[in-house]
């Protein structure tokens, strides 16, 4: 090995070497012991009998492999130089060789500190020094393993990313999977009302047209939601997606396979329990979008605490019988009736609706100036659509104590758009109440009126859409007992 | 890197794999143990390749088990900072990209990626020059420069860079020209 001669330190690098490789070899041992005793507690490990050879070994193939850096990297004379009298001055200290060998891979960096924007392994993505656990920031666990970014490199992100989307014209959307885009049931919960499913299922093959598949190796079977196909289809020139799941990772990874097998519409942006940042919860820190141009479809209101604005809340879909019984549905599940949502007057196309509307507010309305545009604004704004025209009056709904406009059903009746009255008058269009025989309601037969019951008002907030009127009268409440019983049966 | 070492590891043995074999059963249950670990102070066993000696057995109170110390020759892989590596690349993203160098996870962050290469989202998302004639996306070999490294009991964690002469793609004809 005749790399002496070539190398730039030769003269005295020999022992800075091999001191170099010691604290190189023993504070790595020392950090991966910490974070994996087990290793070094194992039964049977390793004895280093043969550390001076090891060494020689080591301090063979650095001298080879300095030579090799220097050859691959065309380092300029003048730089080279600076580094020689830095290696000089540095020579009086114990330590000269480790920061030599510093100085060698951060030739190129700035002088500035590092503000280690993010981490892999630990280590800062820029300057490649170890980072303390806590200062690693958010893990994008879903993205890959061991990957950290800082929140201000997130906003840094979502700000180029924001600018990158609107020149496609794109918002984000974050979808939730059960209840949502599909319903799922472990295969021993069918009932036997259900055995024929079976030999309906889609082959696993291609799954590509089929939406019942079963999942014999996660003991599963899993039903797509009516429409879902056309729903990502068309979601996804308007949006970036995303799959946000309390279910674990292999469980959004398959279900992501069913959704989307040709991995066009997710990519990598599969987010399960096991990549949030908090527990039980959902949240948009690890979605790389601005929360002004983010929409969330859930059908869990109470897994965005902190998003609410952002959420659309879609009505629950349950094929499988045990997915009634998890919720307390005494009512039949879809598969148990052999039906299922309609394909295009069902959630998923409802839902589609209010997305096309919100996006075309937010790039084709108010100019060119995209900047103070904001999606949990304009959802309210369509939201508004929904009953706009509408004057309603309640007679009995609210508890004499206090004021009515404070009540809720008041205000989701205004964010539906709807104009809320205390009196009735000619342009009262729909008068809301609990029980027939009242005065209001007299006066609406008389006057040729809507007489519905709240859950007029609760269905179309819940379905973005107004509902038919004669599936809320007053009859029907007496009937049926409950709303929940009545909402259902339309199915 | 990789290094020709000699290692030495106390192996236990159940008595039903004495007899005529005994060494034998050792060899291959030390390569079933030991390859394809990392270790913090050596990295990566790739292979093992050769038996130097094959201590005295020692019983085990209480267990039937017998100890063998066992001294053996491997080969080590373990990239250190400041290596040159040639890796594939396995994921790109806006926020740079991931490779691997057989075990080793190497990830390049868009802040070690030259200035001249935007990234460009879609089906196949890339890092290109403006005049297009480079390209960084998944499956294509690049070298690189090893910044940092951390090795775990199964995986070994390096950040790594292309911004300097004589990195970046390199099954890239247009890159080698
Ligand atoms: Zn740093």
């Amino acid at each position: 090995m005749s790399v002496a001669s070539d190398s730039p330190v030769h003269s005295s690098s020999s022992d800075d070497l091999a001191a170099f490789l010691e604290t190189e070899l023993d504070s790595d041992s020392d950090s991966s012991s910490q974070s994996f005793p087990i290793e070094e507690a194992a039964d049977d490990d390793d004895a280093e009998v043969t550390n001076h050879r090891l060494l020689f070994y080591l301090y063979l193939q650095a001298l080879e492999f300095k030579c090799v850096i220097r050859s691959l990297n065309r380092v300029s004379q003048s730089s080279f130089r600076l580094k020689r009298r830095k290696l000089e001055h540095l020579e009086t200290e114990d330590v000269a060789s480790v920061k030599f060998i510093e100085e060698v891979s951060e030739a190129s960096s700035s002088k500035l500190p590092c503000q280690h924007p993010g981490t892999f392994g630990n280590m800062c993505i820029v300057c490649g020094q170890r980072v303390e656990e806590e200062e690693t920031g958010l893990s994008f666990t879903y993205i890959h393993k061991g990957i950290k970014f800082h929140q201000d490199e997130v906003t840094r992100m979502r700000d180029i990313d924001m600018k990158m989307l609107q020149s496609q014209r794109k918002l984000c959307l974050v979808l939730d999977l059960d209840h949502t885009l599909l319903n799922s049931t472990i295969l021993r919960d069918l009932t036997p009302e259900e055995e024929y499913l079976k030999s309906r299922t889609h082959s696993l093959q291609d799954v590509s047209g089929g939406d019942l598949f079963m999942l014999e190796f996660m003991h599963m079977m899993t039903k797509l939601r009516p429409f879902v196909h056309s729903f990502l289809k068309e979601a996804s020139k308007m949006f970036v997606l995303y799959i946000y799941t309390m279910g674990d990772r292999p469980y959004a990874r398959q279900m992501a396979k069913l959704l989307d097998p040709k991995g066009e519409y997710f990519g990598e942006r599969i987010i399960s329990r096991d990549d949030g940042t908090v527990r039980h919860q959902k949240s948009l820190d690890v979605v790389l979008g601005q929360e002004k141009a983010v929409l969330i479809l859930d059908d869990t209101e109470n897994a965005w605490p902190s998003h609410k604005d952002n959420l659309i809340v879609i009505e629950r879909y349950h094929f499988f019988a045990s997915s009634c019984k998890q919720f307390d549905h005494r009512y039949q599940s879809l598969s148990q009736l052999k039906s299922d949502e309609s394909e295009p007057d069902g959630a998923l196309a409802t839902v589609l609706k209010v997305l096309k509307q919100t996006h075309s507010l937010f790039f084709e309305e108010g100019g060119e100036d995209l900047s103070s545009r904001d999606v949990r604004s304009l959802l309210k704004q369509v939201r508004k659509e929904i009953l706009k025209g509408c004057k309603v009056v309640f007679s009995r709904v609210f508890p004499t104590t206090s004021r009515s406009e404070d009540h809720p059903l008041w205000r989701v009746a205004e964010g539906l758009g709807a104009t809320c009255a205390t009196e009735v008058d000619a342009s009262v269009t729909h008068v809301v109440a609990m029980e027939v025989g009242t005065e209001k309601v007299r006066w609406a037969i008389r006057e040729k009126k809507f007489v519905v019951h709240r859950g007029w008002i609760d269905a179309a907030n819940y379905l973005w859409k107004k509902q038919p009127e004669e599936n809320f009268g007053l009859e029907q409440l007496k009937k049926q007992g409950t709303e929940e019983g009545e909402e259902e049966e339309k199915q | 890197m990789f290094f020709h070492i000699v290692l030495e590891r106390n192996m236990q043995l159940h008595p039903r794999f004495f007899g005529r074999n005994l060494r034998e059963n050792l060899v291959s249950k030390l390569m079933k143990d030991v390859e394809g670990t990392c270790s913090g102070r050596h990295g990566f066993v790739v292979a093992i390749t050769g038996i130097e000696s094959v201590g005295k057995g020692l019983i085990r109170d209480g267990t039937a088990f017998v100890t063998f110390p066992v001294k053996y020759q491997c080969v080590v892989f373990r990239p250190f900072k400041g290596e040159i590596l040639e890796a594939v690349v396995t994921l790109v993203n806006k926020m740079g990209f991931f490779a691997e160098a057989g075990p080793v996870q190497i990830f390049v962050s868009k802040h070690l990626i030259p200035d001249d290469m935007e990234f460009q989202a879609g089906d196949m998302p890339n890092y290109t020059t403006s005049d297009g004639s480079v390209k960084i996306q998944k499956e294509c070999e690049v070298r690189l420069k090893i910044i940092g490294t951390r090795v775990d009991a199964t995986e070994i964690f390096c950040v790594g860079t292309i911004k300097d002469d004589f990195l970046g793609v390199i099954n890239d004809p247009a890159a080698a020209a």
